[in-house]
């Protein structure tokens, strides 16, 4: 099987980085800064995470983007060639949600390519939970997964359910 | 002199030593734009600290030791990128027929100096 290249982003804080060092099966790349603004984290991703991970004999290679929205011109970069996104947003912070969709319909206007949504935060109530961050982007319940970015087993889950869309759309 | 002014003043020393530059922007690491003569500053910002985060990952993976500059070089010119301390990003433009030794020269010190700064 040929490898998949998948792209992680969303909106700053989401998780992103998190997740692709929770996944990753090879040492990662990363590229944080220390941030200057008061974002509630320390450092931040300027250009991209790599990471790669084998899922059902299927290898991923995983690109994760910036958040913020002044490096938007990464985002195409990183797109290029992908064949599947996963688009990460903080299920306790609702104030993303207008950004995370912003940039979910930017991103698959530039790469129409299969997609799931991811919520992370999930151990950490009060958050929203897929169904409700579902109805919220106007998206179908199996496209939107709730996480926890920093558990293995959870953080797969938007994986396997993207391969299961890809193989459902790849069927039909 | 407040932080800004001093800043402002490393930037007016630096065109005066390097007056071929095309424009300079001084941003953070997180690529806010700090002090510029650039009319599309934010963008370049963006940028500055995107190609320096990057050619710090590249030099680190491929055992380069510590990062001295990133340069893109174009057919009309250069876009040269250098670590200002931990916080900082220096970024100059410079025409293709531009004395790079000078400007590197010139610039690493200046980069030493608005380290202190910020």
């Amino acid at each position: 099987m040929e490898p998949l290249k998948v792209v992680v982003s969303g909106p700053v804080g989401a998780g992103k980085s998190t997740l692709i060092r929770t996944l990753s099966e090879t040492e990662i790349v990363d590229t944080d800064a220390l941030t200057s603004e008061a974002i509630g984290k320390e450092l931040t991703t300027v250009a991209m995470d790599y990471g790669t991970l084998t899922l059902e004999d299927q290898l991923l290679y995983l690109f994760g983007t910036p958040g913020q929205e002044r490096f938007d011109f990464m985002w195409d970069v990183l797109t290029e060639g992908a064949l599947g996104m996963v688009l990460l947003v903080r299920g306790d912070r609702p104030e993303d949600f207008p950004q995370a969709r912003r940039q979910l319909d930017y991103l698959l206007s530039q790469q129409p390519v299969p997609y799931v949504v991811g919520v992370t935060r999930q151990d950490q109530p009060p958050v929203w939970g897929p169904e409700e961050v579902a109805l919220y982007l106007g998206q179908p319940a199996e496209r939107v997964v709730g996480l926890n970015a920093t558990e293995p087993t959870s953080a797969v889950q938007p994986l396997v359910r993207l391969l299961e869309l890809m193989l459902q759309e790849g069927a039909a | 002199m407040t932080k800004q002014e001093q800043l402002q003043q490393i930037l007016r020393e630096l065109k005066q030593a390097l007056p071929e530059l095309r424009s300079v922007v001084v941003a953070s690491t997180d690529g806010l734009p700090i002090v510029h003569d650039s009319a599309d500053a934010p963008r370049v910002a963006a940028m500055a600290a995107t190609a320096l985060g990057l050619g710090k990952r590249i030099s680190q993976t491929t055992e380069l030791g510590s990062l001295e500059e990133t340069i893109v070089r174009g057919r009309e010119g250069y876009f040269v990128v250098y670590a200002a301390g931990d916080k900082g990003v220096l970024a100059l433009a410079a025409p293709s027929g531009a004395n790079l030794g000078l400007i590197h020269l010139e610039a690493r010190d200046f980069a030493t100096r608005l380290a202190q700064v910020l």
